[in-house]
């Protein structure tokens, strides 16, 4: 009888049950979830178990927009349950395969409902008005849930503002398997009473009660207690009966692996920049002084989940491709937010976007990829941002803020109208340290200053133009700032791309060995012989079409490798660099 | 100085660290190897403590040994606000009192199981868990009707009293005795509640909780 429930609606906590940052221990049908509300009030029903080792997220720590496992600090986005950041590694940009199993959540008098395979709409309960009620305690019972709601048809009750009697008329209105509502009547007074039977297991239950009307004071505590009591009462009796059978076995809930659509392989398609999702632009604002800030919402369903440093490809309506950084701050995954600058040598992307594009149009974009994660291990982050390089790192400084972790923000800008996104920034308090209408010069005395004093548990995030990304590159080093504490994200690649040389490339793994010839890449070449590579900007700036070198020299002309990855010639953007070597083994 | 005798696993001992810690009071310890050593039962502590139980604390010649009698005589001396055992309010005191005996009922049973579980202790380890369940579920429904009545705390205060910290430690280490708090939802929250007072510190098995609303 149970198994038919998986599919129906049940209450699994009330909404006292979610107070602020607090992570409740739900169970339904012998499935445990962790049900906790994000600070925008979203809430969110989850498999009760970290995907690492299996803890209960349940006494995991709810942040307000991360859920974090308490074992081994796994951070868990609101809403799409992806995990943001593992503390073992934290260099890496989790995979998005590691997305715990979420589950439906509907607000609805008064209750949380969720159900393992639900089908339709959370019943409509007539003479029940949201806001016009009173939820009661939750009274779990150690009985089966049909032993309840058989006990539950013979409840007994006094109407609302007459408790202290005990003589009223109650008749049952409507009843099923799962549920019963009656109605109390005594004199002019009238209540009506819908009571649940929460499956909590085999042999475990809550009941679940919800009144008509609302009662304030000590009326309403007094209409508590009264239901308290005798539902206490009811409780003892069902548990005594309960103890007369046989006990059930505990059901057993199937864990899921992993969600089938993020288990499949995607699509192969020739081209392999991907646009799947679609999005409308809900909202289309200036953000600051010659930037458009646009918030982009799923058609349907959820977006994925995305980490600080993450970017989109964004496929415009004149057919070009761009790329823009998540600012998003954690757990803000209703939607995605951008800011666009207005390029004066725009070659059609931001003209496109500032001109065309408008609130209500409809965008694909890619899933988000981050090539610039965020290490939250540092015991100080300097952030540096030139003018729009502001994106990514306002969704870092965001992260880290949340955590209470130490960080300065300095955003470089030719004056106050242009700071982006000031509602944003405004909330990272004396973290944000404007530096406005410096020349070159002046910028590169304020980077020496802000640069002075490298210690060994810092690191530093730079993102802006290129000349600035190379002035505080050569400031970091200069001032004993290793390689590997300093991270930096281009817009584009401004090198001229030699493409003359021409070369063979073996790959190792798929067993198979292509010409390069001069004007093409190796991305190019790749994808006609059948090889999806990702990609994404295409210029050698955001990291996406990566590969590992085993054997060769590369020709590197990208702008993401630094100089230390460069020379370990390990690594190569296939997108624009070659080789200077005849032949190039790729682990691929 | 205070001198603790003390035993990281024993909630007991804990109850004094924590209120000790919210009190900003200095102290030093003695640890006791209660398992597997039985250093309690030894005979030099014996003297200290006949009833061979931990913890005790020593202070100005004072030995006082009972968890729940420590913590009246730690808030009495060293709160100089005076709300952890507030001396001057005779119905708050009698309040105080009649939990800090449930916290004796509670590591009667919850704590019993864990001991049977963990340390293996000879006990009638199902009566101890059905013992800490009936427990649990009398403080489930105070705790409910005390939030909804605007009260976070075991007792009638807008703060929290030592009847909190006693209760504390055995209730959050019951699952180590087979004693799960799923049916205790009030309990869980007002065991967030305690894990946000200032001054909070942890023992083995016991986590800390979510930053709290910003002030």
């Amino acid at each position: 009888m149970l198994d038919t429930a998986k599919t129906r609606w049940h209450p699994v906590a009330a909404t006292y049950d979610l107070p602020f940052r607090h992570v409740f221990h739900a169970q339904l049908l012998g499935r445990e979830f962790a049900v906790w509300r994000a600070d925008d009030g979203y809430v969110n029903v989850w498999e009760n178990r970290c995907l690492h080792r299996g803890v209960r997220l349940s006494i995991g720590i709810n942040d307000g927009r991360e859920l974090k496992c308490q074992y081994h600090g796994w951070r868990y986005s609101n809403r799409t349950a992806g995990c943001t950041y593992i503390p073992a590694h934290p260099a890496d940009a989790p995979a998005r395969t590691i997305t715990n199993r979420t589950f439906a959540a509907v607000e609805r008098y008064g209750l949380i409902w969720s159900a393992e395979e639900p089908q339709g709409e959370v019943p409509e309960l007539p003479g029940l008005a949201e806001g016009e009620l009173l939820t009661l305690r939750g009274i779990p019972v150690n009985a089966p849930a049909d032993v309840v709601a058989a006990r539950l048809e013979g409840y007994r009750f006094q109407p609302n503002g007459r408790t202290d009697g005990s003589d009223a008329k109650v008749s049952v209105e409507a009843s099923n398997e799962f549920s019963v509502a009656l109605r109390a009547v005594d004199g002019e007074a009238s209540t009506l009473a819908v009571f649940f039977v929460q499956p909590v297991d085999s042999n475990r239950s809550v009941i679940r009660g919800v009144l008509d009307g609302k009662v304030e004071g000590a009326v309403r505590l007094a209409v508590l207690h009264h239901h308290n009591d005798l539902l206490s009462k009811l409780r003892d009796i069902a548990e005594h009966e309960a103890q007369a059978q046989p006990v059930p076995a505990p059901l057993e809930p199937v864990i899921d692996r992993v969600s089938p659509e993020l288990a499949e392989m995607p699509e192969e398609t020739k081209h392999g920049r991907k646009a799947t999702i679609r999005v409308e632009v809900a909202r289309k604002w200036q953000a600051a002084d010659g930037i458009a800030g646009f918030e982009l919402r799923p058609i349907k369903g959820l977006l994925p989940t995305f980490q600080p440093g993450a970017h989109i490809d964004v496929h415009l309506p004149n057919g070009l491709i761009r790329q823009y950084s998540i600012t998003n701050g954690p757990g803000e995954s209703d939607s995605y937010i951008i800011g666009v600058k207005l390029e004066r040598d725009s070659k059609g992307g931001s003209t496109c976007l500032h001109e065309t594009v408008r609130q209500g149009d409809v965008l694909a974009i890619s899933e988000p990829r981050n090539n610039f994660p965020l290490r939250r291990d540092a015991m100080k982050t300097i952030f540096v941002a030139g003018g729009i390089g502001i994106t990514p790192l306002l969704a870092m400084a965001q992260a880290l803020s949340n955590q209470s972790l130490n960080f300065e923000l300095h955003y470089f800008a030719q004056n106050e109208a242009q700071l982006a996104f000031p509602e944003k920034t405004a909330c990272l308090g004396t973290s944000l340290k404007p530096h406005l209408g410096l020349s070159p010069e002046q910028t590169g005395a304020r980077l020496r200053e802000i640069l002075s004093g490298y210690r060994s548990d810092a690191h530093l995030y730079l993102c802006g133009p290129g000349p600035m990304l190379e002035a505080a590159r050569h400031v970091a080093a200069e001032a004993g700032w290793p390689e590997t504490a300093v991270h930096f994200e281009y817009f584009k690649n401004t090198n001229v791309i030699d493409d003359s040389s021409s070369f063979e490339v073996a790959l190792a793994r798929s067993c198979v060995t292509l010409k390069v010839p001069a004007g093409r890449t190796i991305l190019d070449v790749m994808r006609e012989a059948g090889i999806d590579m990702p990609s994404s900007c295409e210029q050698g700036a955001c990291g996406t079409c990566l590969a590992t070198v085993i054997e060769g020299e590369p020709d590197h002309q990208d702008v993401y490798l630094n100089d230390a990855e460069r020379k370990s010639g390990t690594k190569i953007m296939t997108c624009v660099s070659r080789a200077k070597s005849a032949r190039l083994v790729l682990d691929l | 100085m205070i001198t603790l005798y003390d035993y990281e696993l024993s909630g007991n001992c804990y109850k004094l660290r924590l209120l000790m810690g919210m009190l900003g009071v200095d102290w030093t310890t003695v640890p006791i190897d209660f398992y597997p050593g039985r250093e309690h039962k030894s005979e030099w502590f014996l003297k200290i403590n006949p009833l061979g139980q931990l913890p005790v604390i020593e202070d100005d010649g004072l030995v006082l040994r009972d968890a729940q009698a420590i913590l009246v005589y730690l808030a009495s001396k060293y709160d100089a606000v005076g709300t952890w055992y507030p001396r001057d309010n005779p119905a708050l005191l009698g309040e105080i009192g009649q939990w800090l005996a449930f916290a004796d009922g509670i590591t009667g049973t919850a704590s019993a199981a864990r001991l049977h579980d963990a340390l293996f202790y000879d006990f009638d380890v199902e009566a101890a868990r059905a013992g800490a369940h009936r427990l649990f579920r009398i403080l489930d429904e105070h705790l409910w009707f005390g939030e909804q009545e605007g009260r976070d705390w075991i007792c009638s205060a807008s703060h929290p009293t030592i009847a909190d910290i006693a209760c504390f430690p055995y209730i959050m280490l019951s699952e180590e005795g087979g004693v799960p708090r799923q049916d205790y939802p009030a309990i869980r929250r007002w065991c967030d509640r305690v894990k946000r007072i200032k001054g909070f510190t942890v023992m083995s098995g016991v986590f800390p909780a979510g930053p709290a609303k910003a002030a």
